[in-house]
């Protein structure tokens, strides 16, 4: 089963996870991500206004804000389209993306500039997204049976107790682990923590600013933060709102070109 | 050379500028108006300093945008410009115009887009000064044709800032099966050359100092007269029109095109007043000059094309191929010239010329023929190219083949830009993105193969903040031939930096 919610595979994997109620304590790591993955149907589409802070080593910010809109199907393919409106030299950008279970996605690029709409290929996957320390398989669809899950321990961080799973690729592509912190109390993630093919510490995600939104948990402040190169990224969503039956043409070259 | 004040006005433009000014935004319920723009300072180096020299430049460029629910919206791209270079003393206008190719630039306004956009379920409908961008390629597009291009840096810059907007109609009609765009612009708007003294003048267009007639008359100085295009006769003659239907079948993006319009490349015909001078009556000793007025020409063309793009694996693919039907060619002046003036010919007009000297009371010692060559050669010709691109991660890598083939090209009638039939361009694009997107390398190129001539354009931009940014580059031409593509530019090379502010 494939998901990539907001348009931001991982974030909306926390998203979705958000929506998950309490479980029991007895369930596997695997039914606690599978139940909240189900959970996730609840939304068909979404929208979203993102701000995306680029942070350097030595602590100067870049920021840019970004339009999202997703909308899933019922043979679990979807579409998202993500519109750059500032900084200037970038605005009216507008990246769309069909993802389908059974085939590559599909990707299509505008730049204003131009005035064309350019498919390209969904290649380099583990590549940074646009500058940011998200790569591309981070933004794009996430199979969880992709992945073996075990319930490691349960700790506190930041204050909540929270269920320690680690997630293991079985094919290792672009992570060799990923170790997820999800709170006990809303099953909304606090924390992950990425590992590179070398099995070294690439990277931490953080998500905070839990917001309830038309009944869905969702945290609204994301970091990731690359231990490697001392780089971050930090999300902040605003303007969520879900299930507002966006219509299948507004995944097409003609709303790419038109804009937000 | 302008005065110095060209480079206290830029300086100025900085000084009164902030560092920072914020676009403005409005938001309302039914009404949404944004306002932005960009202030830019540039100064070229010239390699050549034979070549006519470049002041500094200066440019405002002003983005309004209005969204009136989502029925309707409003755009206006306004660029008011001093270039440094395009200097035309005896134009007094200060806007750029549709009906003219030599244009001031010192300084000038361009209303680059300006139009209004009605949305409805099925059909958008544009009305206004607009660009269109039809094809696939990169920077070459042979189905493209609908808008002509500013030529006054030899059309070495972006193909964004070359495109000249043109007042049209458009209608895009969507459907599930198709989706058709048709267009249409009531009268033509010429490209736009630079004066015969700055740098960027075509070469093709720059006369021959003489003509080798290998004949009695030696060789024949020659002196040029360039005439701006006439459109006085404007109406629906000039009007152009085209359709594309577009689909997305099987993960390929494909359109067929049609267009009925004018060629966007200058075709030129070149009258020459022959004057002969009787030097010596008895001796016949008689001198011959020619003054060539070169006066842009436009004829009407078919176009059908077709484009396409895919994804392979982890490539983009991307073809463009289009049929022009009564395409016209220049044929190149010296030879045209040189056919003329034949011994034969000189002959003749000597002979007319002493019998009206001898057979009247008042003799003149001088006299003139007009000689009206047919420059323009009519030929079917096809333009057709395939890309190939390759993204990893801030690094892309773009490769292109263009080929252009005339069918029945004669050897016996060389035209510009043509050999053999043939004329095939390689180019290439890298663009490698450092520091979080924060810095830029890019190497862009062509070959051509036939002419051997090429042109290369590295450059690197850095942005200091979300707001300011450096651009830096060279760009060097060079070929063989100084007729041909890029050779006639290939005193040209040159650096630039560019200095950029948004707002």
């Amino acid at each position: 089963m494939k998901w990539n919610g907001t348009g931001l595979g991982f974030i909306c994997l926390c998203i979705v996870m958000a929506a998950a109620p309490c479980m029991s304590a007895d369930m596997t790591a695997y039914e606690i991500v599978k139940k909240s993955e189900d959970l996730l149907d609840q939304a068909k589409d979404s929208q979203t206004d993102i701000l995306m802070t680029l942070v350097n080593k030595k602590g100067q910010t870049r920021e840019r804000t970004l339009s999202a809109s997703v909308k899933k199907y019922e043979d679990d393919s979807s579409k998202s389209l993500l519109f750059f409106n500032s900084p200037a030299d970038v605005k009216g950008t507008s990246f769309l993306v069909w993802t389908d279970e059974s085939k590559d996605d599909k990707q299509w690029l505008y730049l204003p500039a131009l005035q064309r709409v350019r498919q390209i290929s969904s290649s380099g996957k583990g590549e940074s997204f646009m500058g940011t320390e998200f790569t591309f398989f981070d933004m794009g669809s996430q199979d969880i049976d992709d992945y073996t899950f075990t319930l490691l321990k349960e700790e506190d961080f930041d204050g909540e107790q929270c269920y320690v799973i680690e997630a293991i690729p079985k094919e290792v592509e672009f992570y060799n682990k990923i170790t997820i912190w999800i709170r006990k109390g809303n099953f909304i993630p606090a924390k992950a923590d990425f590992y590179d093919t070398k099995g070294e510490y690439l990277k931490q995600g953080l998500f905070a600013n839990v917001k309830n939104i038309q009944g869905i948990n969702t945290p609204t402040h994301i970091e990731m933060k690359n231990v490697q190169n001392s780089r971050t990224t930090i999300l902040e969503l605003s303007n969520i709102v879900y299930d507002t039956g966006l219509k299948d043409d507004i995944f097409t070259e003609r709303y790419m070109k038109r804009g937000k | 050379m302008k005065t110095p004040g060209a480079l206290l006005v830029v300086l100025l433009c900085w000084v009164l500028f902030p560092v920072r000014v914020d676009a403005y935004e409005y938001e309302g319920e039914s009404l949404m108006l944004a306002l932005s723009g960009h202030l830019e300072s540039g100064a070229v180096y010239e390699f050549d300093q034979d070549t006519p020299n470049e002041d500094p430049s200066s440019e405002l460029g002003i983005d309004f945008k209005a969204d009136m629910g989502s029925v309707s919206s409003f755009k206006l791209l306004l660029r008011a410009r001093d270039d440094g270079k395009v200097i035309d003393p005896g134009n007094t206008r200060l806007f750029n115009e549709f009906d003219r190719i030599y244009q001031d630039k010192n300084p000038f306004i361009d209303v680059e887009e300006a139009y209004v956009d009605f949305f409805t379920s099925y059909v958008d409908l544009r009305f206004g000064i607009q660009k269109f961008a039809w094809g696939r390629l990169d920077e070459i597009n042979p189905t493209d044709n609908l808008n002509t291009e500013d030529l006054t840096q030899g059309g070495t810059n972006d193909e964004s800032e070359r495109k000249i907007g043109v007042p049209a109609a458009k209608a895009n009609v969507y459907s599930d099966f198709v989706n058709l765009e048709l267009a249409w612009i009531p009268k033509y708007v010429p490209y736009r050359l630079p004066t015969p003294e700055e740098r960027w003048f075509p070469g093709i267009l720059k006369a021959p100092e003489v003509i080798e007639t290998a004949t009695a008359a030696g060789n024949i100085p020659v002196t040029p007269v360039y005439e701006d295009i006439d459109l006085s006769g404007s109406g629906f003659k000039y009007s152009e029109y085209g359709i594309r239907l577009s689909r997305y079948i099987a993960g390929c993006d494909i359109s067929l095109s049609y267009f009925r319009g004018y060629d966007m490349m200058p075709v030129t015909s070149a009258p020459t007043d022959v004057t002969v001078v009787l030097e010596d009556l008895l001796a016949l000793d008689y001198s011959i000059s020619a003054e060539v007025t070169y006066i842009p020409e436009i004829y009407k063309m078919n176009v059908y094309g077709l484009d396409f793009t895919t994804t392979v694996g982890s490539f983009t693919l991307r073809g463009e191929y289009a049929y022009f039907q009564n395409k016209h060619f220049n044929r190149k002046f010296s030879s045209v010239l040189k056919d003329e003036l034949t011994q034969e010919r000189q002959d003749a007009i000597m002979d007319e010329f002493l019998d009206r000297y001898l057979d009247t009371e008042d003799p003149q010692s001088s006299t003139t023929v007009r000689i009206d060559p047919q420059v323009a050669l009519q030929e079917d010709s096809m333009k057709y190219g395939l890309g190939v691109d390759y993204i990893y991660g801030d690094t892309s890598v773009s490769v292109q083949f263009i080929q252009e083939y005339v069918p029945d090209f004669d050897n016996d009638k060389p035209v510009y830009f043509i050999k053999d039939g043939f004329d095939t361009l390689v180019t290439l694009s890298f663009k490698q993105f450092f520091l979080q997107n924060t810095f830029e390398a890019n190497l862009d190129g062509a070959y051509d193969l036939e002419f051997k001539d090429y042109i290369i354009k590295p450059s690197v931009r850095y942005k200091f903040t979300e707001t300011l940014q450096l651009t830096a580059g060279v760009i060097v031409l060079d070929g063989k031939e100084d007729d041909s593509l890029l050779g006639q530019y290939r005193d040209n090379d040159e650096v630039y930096a560019k200095l950029r502010c948004y707002f």
